[in-house]
């Protein structure tokens, strides 16, 4: 209850370009809220307006008693909230093992340094191989594997994961999405943006449909599977 | 024998002068797109610097290193609090920065003319007499110089690699953003790395000034090297840089001796145009490819 990330009225856009309006969501602490919707009607926005990376317009965003809309986005990393980008945003010139420490820049997070690297490497035992190898050199599986595990390392206390499944062959997707059903199963917070509306339905507690800029329904996977309506008319399925 | 080592020596010495101010634009330039136009205008005021804490106030000659060099890192906080940072977020922030900078450099030498005047002074900061090993004579004054670029190039490259704060600035180089979700705060990397930048400068012109004299225009053909110098690294390498820096102090100095001093600015011009037709990226650069 008091790690709940909640949107209330959020509005938020690029120059002159609206791209949120009227959002307001609650994703629950210890859950894995999901937001689907077709491309280009504001998933990542949605994202980024959170961590900082873009300005808030009007309306807010908490988490728990922290006010996060307003700050800047190495703020709000610092209360907690972990943004793992779409295209993965690594470090090309670092090596695997420096990207994943780089996840763990801020001061609090570098004092539990070793301990948590160990964790990430049990959940994504192939890093460990590749722990010297150069960013730009690994296959894009590998890469999502260094962005979420470099995310892990913040130790955050919400994990936002940015389309994990883009544009990776099927075999990798059940992989990656593997290791977010152990994250969960865990307790993690999650928010995950994926455009992919069953393989997200299939793993969220809550789904909410984000169209226009704005949510447009909410429900349980369950609900979602039950719908097919919607799925035409929003994701063409 | 004895002109291959006098030409090895007086070459090494032209690189490590060109290295200091080369690695300084290198720098800012990789971690954030940045050409530093006023940079030339940073290393005359570190010469001048020198100068003004030595044989006007009458200092030690570590005291007249130290203000050079923290004045101009100064300097350098300022044009990223006055210049870089406000158009950061702007379109067109490298063209824009670059005339800027250019600006800033023409006021900055404006200053020093009125300050100092414009009739060359001759650098304290420098060390008279030499060594001779055999028939090579070696001013100490260069083996200083060597010394100090060595020293300054492995200081450098251990903050960039080891540090935190190297690690803010590698991040903040490599992917803005990213860093930025990182918890690196770029507006304190940014002024970090030109106050870095300006105090290399202030170095290199304490250490062009002790081969000539002090002039307030004393940076412009230095900058000019470094920017040659950075191209045929490959813009923003910041080791690269260093061994072109070096590479091209012996190219020079085996010009000057075989052909011809008058030949040496326009043999250096004439390489640059060859390398950039057989690498376009520089010889350490590499393709920035489009990113999907």
């Amino acid at each position: 209850m008091s790690d709940d990330l909640v949107i209330s009225d959020l509005a938020a856009g690029y120059g002159h370009q609206s791209v949120l309006h009227d959002l307001t969501l609650r994703a629950q602490a210890g859950r894995l809220t999901a937001i689907i919707g077709p491309n280009g009607h504001g998933k990542t926005t949605l994202l980024r307006a959170i961590s900082g990376l873009i300005a808030v317009r009007t309306g807010e965003i908490r988490l728990g008693a922290d006010r996060i809309s307003g700050l800047p986005a190495e703020a709000v990393v610092a209360r907690g909230i972990v943004h793992v980008p779409q295209g993965d945003l690594l470090f090309p010139d670092m090596t695997v093992l420096e990207n994943l420490r780089m996840g763990a820049f801020l001061p609090a997070a570098a004092r539990q340094e070793k301990t948590v690297l160990e964790e990430v490497y049990t959940l994504l035992p192939k890093l460990r191989d590749r722990e010297n190898q150069i960013a730009r050199t690994l296959s894009g599986g590998e890469r999502r594997m260094v962005g979420i595990g470099r995310g892990l390392m913040a130790s955050g206390r919400v994990l936002m994961l940015d389309e994990p499944s883009l544009g990776l062959a099927p075999i990798v997707i059940e992989q990656i999405y593997e290791v977010i059903a152990g994250l969960r199963r865990a307790g993690r917070s999650i928010l995950l943006v994926e455009e992919n509306a069953m393989r997200a339905a299939a793993i969220a507690d809550q789904v909410h449909l984000l169209d226009h800029g704005t949510l447009n329904w909410s429900g349980t996977g369950a609900e979602l599977s039950g719908r097919p309506e919607l799925l035409e008319t929003y994701l063409g399925v | 024998m004895d002109v291959f080592f006098q030409i090895l020596a007086s070459g090494l010495t032209l690189g490590a002068v060109y290295a200091i101010s080369t690695v300084g634009l290198a720098l800012v330039f990789g971690a954030m797109n940045m050409l530093n136009m006023s940079h030339g205008a940073l290393m005359a005021l570190g010469g001048y610097m020198a100068w003004f804490t030595m044989t006007g106030l009458g200092l030690p000659p570590v005291a007249g290193m130290l203000v050079a060099v923290l004045v101009c890192a100064g300097v350098g906080v300022l044009i990223y609090l006055l210049i870089a940072g406000p158009m950061l977020r702007s379109e067109g922030f490298e063209t824009r920065v670059f005339i800027a900078t250019i600006g800033f450099g023409a006021m900055l030498e404006s200053v020093i003319l009125m300050a100092f005047g414009p009739q060359p002074k001759p650098q304290p900061l420098a060390v008279q007499g030499g060594l001779s090993v055999a028939q090579v004579h070696l001013p100490v004054q260069n083996l200083l110089i060597l010394a100090l670029a060595m020293v300054l190039m492995a200081a450098l490259a251990l903050l960039l690699q080891k540090s935190r704060i190297g690690r803010a600035i590698r991040a903040t180089a490599q992917n803005r953003d990213a860093a930025r979700l990182m918890g690196v705060r770029v507006g304190m990397v940014y002024a970090l790395v030109l106050a870095i930048s300006g105090g290399l400068a202030a170095v290199s012109g304490i250490t062009v000034s002790s081969l000539s004299s002090l002039l307030p225009n004393m940076g412009g053909d230095p900058m000019l090297k470094a920017f040659i110098i950075c191209v045929v690294a490959g813009l923003g390498r910041v080791p690269g840089s260093v061994v072109a820096a070096l590479f091209i102090g012996l190219f020079e100095a085996v010009v000057q001796y075989t052909v011809g001093v008058r030949f040496s600015f326009a043999s250096l011009l004439l390489l640059v145009i060859v390398v950039l037709i057989w690498k376009p990226q520089g010889v350490f650069g590499r393709h920035q490819g489009v990113r999907l």
